[in-house]
């Protein structure tokens, strides 16, 4: 045993005596609803786990669905019924193996389903920068081992635009301001990676600038 | 056999153990907060520094130049497009105007070159234009986007090269009981445009698409900058102040101004910094001895085709009637947008801390906060009790600003179209009005409003003043205005006041003669310090005009004589602004648009006025552009309004799911199953 197990040992001494001795005389049934409470919260919290990884696994194969009959996103195809969202575009990190369909609007509801472009910022092609979104523990999980020099594509109305990252950083949400631009992708998803509370107000942002002509 | 178990288990404190183990590990995960060195801050500014340059655009810079005579305003607004990069450029400059400006004077100067503006409805005057555009000459159009918001282009911009676009506009002093006020709004917010399906095209160089609820998104959100990023669009104020009565103060809240006395009651004011950013609006008021405050005013103008008439009169004072103190619901809304996050947010909780205060023992009420969704304090009115109001402000404390502005939502929730028995009811709605689809929102007022009281309360450096007056005005309320944290103890009484109840109500001019058109037509009920304002045209001069009404719940008539009173010029584009203003409410109320369309154009080509339908536009005669040269399209952009925190329109989503708080839920409370199972077994055993 490590010196650090003794010490955490040592200081919990007082609940674990005086938990045993309330286990001791809990009586038998009451040890078998303490057990089936804890059963059904390892359920839920596993069930509500595996909703949340499974939402946005079978969306994308949904949507790679009405993608191929979108036209590349130039037809509004929803991808079941009721969805208020399209694919819009197909995003792709060639090194890290990622190939995502981008969805019309970031609203929560989107970014559940998968990245999502923000409306407020533009397409390629408009003169101005694109702002994808997506989940950090789910789509865009690998834009932590996006480095400098890394390719990104972006498939939309029968074109691929190339972009190359130029850039990774981590703002604050408040300190985002779109300014007239010039033609950058900009990936963004929440910061730390890692972190288990979904509420932060950190963001990692990765800019890509367009590449000189393909092939060039 | 024991000793085979692992070592942790073997312990009779090991489940305990365990789950100090898993708390601490989680707790190690989720504190990995930033590190100071670990974050490049500043802002994710898209300027494009790194990739291709972005066409430039050109810098304006703005002169104000205001004249006040008694109750008219003539302001002349110059703007001078300085083309510093190489290439030719087509410059779009989104500006604010106050929302009952008439704009009626466009000159573009190039060089020593001056040309006039030409009234034409809206398509044709854009043909125009655009035809200049292609062969290469300068031209300007100002265009009318909202009653208080206005683009000007102005095509072929050389390199090196400036041209100035000068306007000019009228607009009526307003007087409340505080005296004269005058706005010059210099920031135009940042508006949330809702509606989920684009249509159309992007043609306006702002950073939103048009949508379905808002067609002309594109054309009313230009691109901002905080001050300090780019150029910060200076603006240099100056004003001759003729007020025509012996002034007592003259002041401005939010900007330091010097002024002089040049003749005797005529004054210069103009801004002690000399240009400012154009980040905040400015507003000049003046105020007389008290005893030179006028209880009604009247000004002629004879035109060619028939004279013109502007009217000023304050309701008799009158002592408080017993209805006054009938018991009343009050609702209080408040915006907590992301528009509203920064001062704005803190101003509002002060403001409805104010309220929350004053509210009568007798008074039910109750408070509602919007966003991306509405949010209720109680889902019904409670009395305003010791305990409630305790409760209250507690819920006001804890409002913070973030998402969208859903006003639809929120309007939708708060006036229900009924009759609320006994209780007079009020809604005050505190917000910046930073909306897009104005004239949805005030017909939903118009169909919803029953015999509910609508207040609004503008809040921030830059509100959508228009769309908070016409709220007011179509709820039979009144608007106030807090620009800062300091006013907000002064306004707030002053509206408290006003909630009593109008003093008087149920206006109407009876018996008006042949030839004599008034607007506005539905006469406003006027609240404390409050005068009533009436712009005429007649054909023959009436004698008098017969006002009734019911003064503070007393049926009440009086006859004003219009003999006399002193001339004054442009007392004919006053009363036409007027009109138009009317006349779009009347949209409002359900009349049909075409007719109003053909109206309003009919009125503007003859009063030269810039309306929604029609555009003032200036071309010069010879082509400067080569035809080799090819000219960008380039939007200036406006700054972000003082006290605003600013961040993407609509925000950075959130980009994170509790997957991973899940999952080791469920991890931990397996574990403790497993654990649990394990020591019933053994007790089971022990006790065998």
């Amino acid at each position: 045993m490590t010196r650090a197990m003794t010490w955490t040992m040592t200081g919990s001494r007082f609940w674990a005596t005086t938990g045993s001795r309330f286990w001791a005389t809990t009586a038998r049934h009451g040890r078998r609803f303490v057990l089936v409470t804890l059963l059904l919260a390892a359920a839920w919290q596993g069930g509500d786990a595996a909703r949340i990884a499974l939402k946005a696994w079978l969306a994308q194969a949904l949507l790679a669905h009405a993608w191929a009959r979108s036209e590349g996103g130039a037809q509004p195809i929803r991808p079941w019924p009721g969805a208020d969202t399209w694919p819009a575009a197909r995003l792709g990190l060639p090194r890290q193996g990622v190939m995502a369909i981008v969805l019309a609007g970031a609203s929560p509801r989107n970014l559940a389903f998968g990245p999502a472009h923000v409306d407020a910022s533009a397409w390629p092609g408009e003169g101005r920068a694109s702002i994808i979104a997506g989940h950090r523990d789910t789509h865009f999980g690998a834009l932590e081992h996006v480095a400098r020099g890394d390719p990104v594509t972006l498939e939309r109305h029968g074109r691929e635009y190339r972009y190359e990252v130029v850039d990774t950083a981590v703002v604050h949400r408040d300190a985002a301001a779109i300014v007239a631009g010039a033609d950058e992708l900009v990936l963004v998803t929440c910061w730390p990676f890692r972190a288990l509370s979904p509420g932060t107000p950190w963001r990692y942002v990765v800019r890509a600038a367009p590449r000189a002509a393909p092939g060039g | 056999m024991m000793h085979s178990r692992p070592v942790l288990l073997t312990s009779r404190r090991g489940p305990f153990v365990a789950l100090v183990v898993l708390l601490l590990l989680a707790t190690s995960v989720a504190a990995r907060e930033p590190l100071p060195d670990e974050i490049r801050h500043g802002a994710l500014l898209l300027d494009g520094a790194a990739a291709a340059p972005p066409v430039e655009a050109p810098l304006v810079d703005t002169a104000v130049s205001m004249t006040v005579t008694g109750l008219i305003a003539r302001v002349r607004v110059a703007q001078t497009f300085t083309h510093a990069g190489s290439g030719w450029v087509n410059g779009v400059y989104v500006f604010p105007l106050p929302e009952r400006a008439a704009v009626d004077h466009l000159q573009m100067t190039v060089g020593e070159r001056r040309i006039e503006g030409r009234i034409e409805p809206r398509a044709a005057a854009r043909r125009t234009y655009e035809q200049a555009r292609e062969s290469g000459r300068k031209a300007s159009l100002v265009e009318q986007q909202r009653p208080n918001l206005f683009t000007t282009r102005v095509a072929n911009i050389g390199p090196g090269e400036q041209v100035v676009v000068s306007i000019e506009y009228q607009q009526t002093v307003q007087v409340d009981a505080d005296g004269f006020a005058l706005r010059f709004p210099l920031a135009s917010g940042i508006r949330c445009i809702p509606g989920t399906r684009p249509v159309g095209g992007f043609d306006g160089g702002g950073w939103a698409r048009n949508t379905d609820a808002v067609p002309d998104a594109s054309a009313i959100t230009p691109p901002v900058t905080p001050v300090g990023v780019g150029h910060d669009n200076p603006v240099t104020i100056d004003v001759v102040l003729d007020a025509g009565l012996e002034l007592a103060v003259i002041e401005s809240p939010y900007h330091a101004i010097a002024h002089s006395e040049r003749a005797p009651g005529i004054y210069d004011v103009s801004l002690a910094a000399g240009a400012v950013p154009a980040d905040r609006d400015f507003e000049l008021r003046w105020r007389p001895r008290p005893a030179a405050m006028p209880r009604a005013a009247l000004f002629t103008e004879h035109g060619p085709d028939a004279g013109y008439g502007l009217v000023m009169l304050y309701p008799p004072e009158a002592p408080r009637a017993r209805e006054q103190a009938l018991p009343r619901e009050v609702v209080y809304v408040i915006d907590t947008s992301g528009s509203m996050l920064g001062t704005s947010i803190a101003q509002a909780r002060a403001a409805l801390a104010y309220a929350i205060d004053r509210l009568r023992p007798g008074d039910t009420f109750n408070l509602l906060e919007f966003n991306s969704r509405v949010r209720r304090f109680q889902p019904q009115a409670v009395p305003a009790d010791p305990a409630n109001l305790a409760r209250a402000r507690r819920w006001v404390d804890g409002l913070q600003a973030d998402g969208g502005t859903e006003m639809a939502a929120a309007i939708e929730a708060v006036l229900d179209g009924r009759e609320h028995g006994e209780r007079v009811r009020q809604v005050v709605f505190l917000t910046d009005g930073s909306v897009g689809n104005e004239s949805a929102l005030l017909a939903a007022i118009e169909r919803r409003r029953g015999a509910t009281r609508l207040f609004t309360v503008g809040i921030g450096s830059a509100p959508n003043s228009y769309f908070m007056r016409e709220a007011a005005s179509v709820g039979h309320g009144s608007f106030t205005y807090i620009g800062s944290a300091g006013e907000v103890a002064e306004r707030m009484r002053a509206l408290v006041d006003k909630l009593e109840f109008p003093v008087l109500a149920d206006l109407r001019l009876d018996g008006l003669p042949a030839g004599v058109e008034v607007w506005p037509r539905a006469l406003p009920d006027l609240y404390v310090g409050e005068p009533l304002m009436l712009a005429l045209r007649f054909t023959t001069r009436p004698q008098s005009l017969d006002l009734s009404g019911r003064l503070a719940g007393r049926s009440w008539a009086t006859r004003v004589p219009l003999r006399g009173g002193a001339t004054a010029r442009g007392l004919g584009v006053a009363w036409a602004r007027e009109k138009i203003a009317g006349l779009e409410q009347a949209r409002v109320r359900g009349r049909d648009a075409a007719d109003i369309e053909s109206e309003v154009t009919a009125l503007a080509l003859t009063h030269h006025l810039v309306t929604a339908y029609t555009s003032l536009v200036a071309v010069d005669v010879t082509p400067t552009r080569p035809r080799t040269a090819a000219a960008h399209d380039a939007a200036v952009p406006g700054k972000v309004p003082a006290g605003w925190t600013m961040r993407i329109p609509g925000g950075l989503p959130q980009t994170a799911t509790p997957l991973a708080v899940r999952l080791l839920g469920a991890l931990a409370a397996l574990c403790a199953a497993l654990v649990c199972a394990w020591r019933s077994r053994r007790y089971a055993e022990a006790g065998r």
